[in-house]
């Protein structure tokens, strides 16, 4: 197999097929940097185009443009606070308070770096372990992926903000959204009120455009006149090379998102988000200052860039393999692959290496060139753009806004819901709700429904097929301990404080 | 304006949490039609909002009852709608007279209305924003973006 | 007043040109509504197909592919369903999927809502079983969900869909009882097969091809061994009576005038025998079995009354 990894190297190399590669990187960054378009929507929109196109060059297209864009998110989260995809929300946590104190190119070159590195070892463990993988995921049916989505939701404890009763309300919001549309098992419909266009759920794009990007829009319109939030003057960039030594210290972080990222990855459904979400917190959790993050903690981008970027090639591990992606990206590519008859399975690897192998190369080499065609070139121009007069970028941003949802599905529909879900957020915004629980609701919520159903299907109604397996009792072992870990620690220290004050 | 004589009934929370209140109880209604695992989550979260919507009400009153004054939501209520109106009126547009002649229109218009105003730039700017969206996504990727319902009857 | 004088040059170009004082179909292009998002499998059939069928019309017609996803196809249906009758819009059709949403949904749209052209694609139902249930014969599967009625959970893609009437008609023929168990779709009801967390799965014979050794397939629901994977055996051939499968084809409003009809369907035969094409759609997964005009329609009453049929008995939601 690995014969047939160096086999394909030469092909990756054909002048069109890399610059496929470098072409989709910079189309990435941009879908990615422009509010409203997602890797998913500029993936979907391309599928059509790659009938017509040689194998490596449409995929070199599609896994420049998923690295690219899942960097290019965190370019408006850094700068203006709406994460540019779904992915980049996290991102939003300590890049922007970073933007604010005037180290915004800092931090962008944090999250290059980190987004690059996050690529390459997920390339890496596409190209080296997908068979191997594989198996991990056979090992998680419904019942194991059910305590996933757990986890995952449990993790909203560290992102309710000061008011936990708001977070809670904001947790409930972003799961009762989830279960809008047809039954995961039955397919009646739910709270749809008989409109065809809710019978396949609210996209989480709509979503995430209308509760992030439109009050940050009405934000920049309400106070026109200064300028000043956007510096890009102040932006603080320096050559990389000089900020390169800065960054030493997280190696541990990449370390860390990088597994993150990847794990999730290969299990399908969650996605992204969850993988940046969940790195941001274990980053955190181990952090000797936590009360700094949130307040510009660069080591926050690290976390969530890296693990955003190293579920890209993974999620294609499930893909390839066993034709289940692993996030909405890798469903889109999927049929990018079906266009060219490479069918997903055991026989894909053997049938055509050239094509399969030279993709993740491709992988690989976006990642890389991440650094060089993201570090400098598209960050500065980027910011620079974002320097335009505050009405004048309001306005763009709308047009982007309503681009991006209406091509989800060609429908205006999807336009009039975002803008009734951006309604909501500007009050959530201004009330202090957090937003990141309703991401995280709306993304896990039916997906942990629709997998315990399916696990209490399996077990006849019985809910002890929960606890069946040792996969499943390790999931829920680690659930309770990240949950009550962190509240006993604090009993500990406050009661450690209390002693120090008595002696 | 002095905090002294507003209702204390319409602090912005307050009302925000009649309002979750009220929604999630009209949701509620319609999950005694579906079967009961398919109404547990639904129905969990919904009680779960109107139960945390209570509890936001009284702290947000009890606040009220101490003397705290209501966060202040935003300083040009009027702008903000004024913004709100303009984005829904662009959608509707786009929607009804088609995607291009709304946005030569938008643009332009809603940038002026908040303040820049260097008629140069905003011709600039609304041509290089069409253009470049025509070019990428019309010619580029023949992709359709809303013609405009009543021309089409 | 412009656009009246260029409509009566052309016209007057057309009558010179054909000598006739009609124009012949198709004289723009012609759109195809594919009810699914592109990539998907249905996509893939309309994509593949639709430079053959621009072929077989000849006089440079072309077919334009255009995704309407949502609602398992429901939304790009209804929208064929509603267009003009003039040949420009077709769509892709699903069976049993697009008669089951008429039943167990609310649609503006009933059997008679179309002009049946052609169906293109049959790909037959698959037993299958998990390596590590051991039910490696029908005849042991069926025994072990005699023995213990419910005991054998089921994966399948959906309620409603060509794998559940599969699985009603096995249940029939065979007086037994089995667990569904409806995944999102059928490559996650495979992976919890091949994890051995469901013990029985019904696919589609693409869908299992190139997997045949992770799993154990038992039986092809068809007459005869299909040209898709001839090694498997069929159910038929080990006593069990069951033919099913899930089709995808192309359909146009009802009330399509006749000549554009007679153009349409003979593209679509001529489509069959093209040996370009059924490699193609072999290399995409796409088992072709060409059904035209009316017996496409037959077929479809068939397979609504089944799933009439069934919903009257065991409604599924």
């Amino acid at each position: 197999m690995y014969s047939d990894l160096l086999h394909a190297l030469p092909e990756v190399f054909a002048l069109t097929n890399f610059l496929a590669v470098i072409i989709g990187v910079l189309a990435g960054i941009v879908v990615g940097a422009m509010p409203g378009l997602s890797a998913t929507m500029a993936i979907s929109v391309l599928v059509p185009f790659t009938f017509g196109l040689e194998p490596l060059v449409a995929l070199g297209l599609m896994a420049g443009i998923y690295n690219g864009a899942m960097y290019g998110g965190a370019i408006p989260a850094v700068l203006l606070r709406i994460p540019g995809t779904p992915a980049a929300v996290a991102t939003t946590f300590d890049g922007y308070p970073m933007a604010q104190k005037g180290q915004g190119g800092f931090a962008l070159q944090v999250a290059v770096v980190s987004s690059s590195i996050g690529g390459i070892a997920s390339a890496f463990a596409l190209m080296l372990l997908a068979p191997p993988l594989s198996k991990v995921t056979l090992l998680f049916g419904p019942a194991e992926v059910f305590w996933v989505a757990v986890f995952g939701l449990a993790s909203i404890i560290f992102l309710l903000g000061g008011n936990p009763v708001k977070g809670l309300i904001s947790a409930c919001f972003g799961v009762f959204v989830s279960v809008i549309g047809s039954d995961p098992i039955y397919g009646n419909d739910r709270f749809t009120f008989g409109q065809l266009e809710l019978l396949d759920g609210i996209n989480i794009v709509i979503l995430l455009v209308g509760l992030y990007a439109l009050p940050p829009v009405i934000d920049l319109l309400e106070t026109p006149l200064k300028t000043d939030s956007v510096e890009g003057e102040k932006l603080g960039t320096e050559p990389i090379w000089k900020a390169l030594p800065k960054m030493k210290g997280y190696w541990k972080t990449w370390l860390r998102g990088s597994f993150i990222g990847i794990w999730i990855g290969i299990l399908p459904g969650a996605g992204g988000s969850m993988a940046a979400f969940m790195s941001y917190n274990e980053a955190r959790r181990s952090s000797k200052k936590p009360e700094d993050w949130g307040q510009g903690e660069p080591e926050g981008v690290a976390a969530a860039e890296t693990a955003n970027n190293a579920d890209t090639a993974s999620a294609l591990i499930p893909a390839l393999t066993l034709g289940i992606p692993g996030t909405a990206v890798a469903a889109v590519m999927l049929g990018g692959l079906l266009v060219h008859g490479l069918q997903p399975g055991p026989m894909l690897f053997r049938d055509n290496p050239d094509v399969v192998f030279g993709f993740m190369w491709q992988f690989l080499f976006g990642a890389i060139l991440l650094v060089l065609l993201g570090g400098s070139l598209a960050t500065n121009s980027f910011a620079r753009l974002l320097n335009l007069p505050r009405p004048l970028l309001g306005s763009i941003i709308i047009v982007l806004m309503l681009i991006g949802v209406y091509s989800i599905h060609g429908r205006m529909f999807d336009v009039y819901m975002m803008l009734g879900f951006g309604a909501v957020g500007w009050v959530m915004d201004k009330l202090k709700f957090p937003l990141p629980p309703v991401v995280l609701g709306l993304i896990l919520g039916a997906f942990a429904e629709e997998n315990l159903r399916l696990a209490l299907r399996i077990g006849r109604g019985d809910w002890a097929v929960l606890f069946k397996n040792t996969t499943s009792l390790v999931l829920v072992a680690l659930t309770v301990a990240v949950v009550i870990g962190p509240m006993l620690k604090r009993r500990f220290i406050d009661s450690r404080k209390k002693e120090g004050e008595e002696a | 304006m002095s905090e002294g004589h507003k209702n204390r009934f319409l602090r912005p929370e307050t009302l925000s949490a009649v309002g979750i209140l009220v929604v999630a109880a009209g949701f509620l209604i319609p999950t005694t039609d579906l079967r009961s695992i398919s109404a547990l989550l639904p129905a969990a979260m919904l009680i779960g909002l109107i139960i945390l919507s209570l509890l936001l009400l009284l702290s947000d009153q009890r606040k009220a009852a101490a003397g705290e004054a209501p966060e202040k939501v935003t300083n040009s209520p009027k702008r903000v709608i004024g913004a709100f109106c303009l984005i829904v009126a662009y959608a509707v547009a786009s929607d009804l007279i088609g995607f291009y002649i709304s946005t030569v229109i938008a643009v332009p218009t809603v940038a002026y209305v908040f303040g820049f105003r260097n008629p140069l730039g905003l011709a600039i700017a609304t041509a290089i924003v069409v253009g470049s969206i025509w070019l990428i996504f019309d010619f580029g990727m023949s992709q359709d973006f809303p013609t405009g319902r009543l021309w089409q009857n | 007043m412009h656009k009246l004088f260029q409509k009566s040059a052309l016209v007057g170009a057309f009558v010179l040109a054909a000598g006739a004082a009609v124009a012949e179909y198709p004289e723009k292009p012609i759109e195809v509504i594919v009810g699914y998002s592109a990539g998907g499998g249905t996509d893939v059939m309309a994509r593949t197909a639709a430079p053959f069928i621009e072929k077989y019309l000849g006089d440079g017609a072309s077919l334009v592919v255009k995704n309407v996803p949502g609602a398992s196809g429901q939304i790009g249906v209804t929208e064929v369903a509603n267009a003009d009758p003039d040949g420009y819009t077709l769509g892709t059709f699903n069976l049993p999927g697009m008669m089951a949403r008429t039943i167990d949904r609310e649609a503006d749209y009933d059997r008679e809502s179309f002009t049946y052209l052609a169906n293109v694609v049959n790909d037959p139902n698959v037993i299958v079983t998990a390596k590590s249930s051991g039910l490696d014969t029908m005849d042991k599967l069926i025994a072990a969900a005699k023995a213990d009625p419910g005991a054998i959970t089921v994966g399948m893609s959906s309620l409603g869909g060509d794998d559940h009437f599969m699985l009603i008609k096995l249940e029939g023929l065979t007086e037994s009882e089995f667990t569904i168990v409806p995944f999102k779709g059928s490559a996650p009801a495979r992976t919890a097969l091949m994890g051995g967390h469901v013990a029985m799965g019904i696919l589609n014979i693409s869908e299992v091809a190139s997997f045949q050794e992770e799993l154990n397939v038992l039986g092809v629901a068809t007459p005869e061994r299909s040209d898709f994977a001839p090694d498997l055996p069929t159910l038929q051939e080990q006593g069990y009576d069951v033919v099913n499968g899930s089709m995808r084809g192309f359909v146009a409003p009802a009330g399509l005038p006749d000549d554009v009809v007679a153009k349409l369907d003979a593209a679509f035969a001529q489509l069959a025998s093209d040996p370009d094409f059924l490699q193609a759609m072999k290399d995409t997964a796409n088992p072709v079995e060409v059904v035209r005009g009316d017996e496409f329609k037959a077929l479809t009453s068939e397979l609504y009354d089944l799933a009439n049929q069934v919903w009257q008995e065991t409604p599924w939601n």
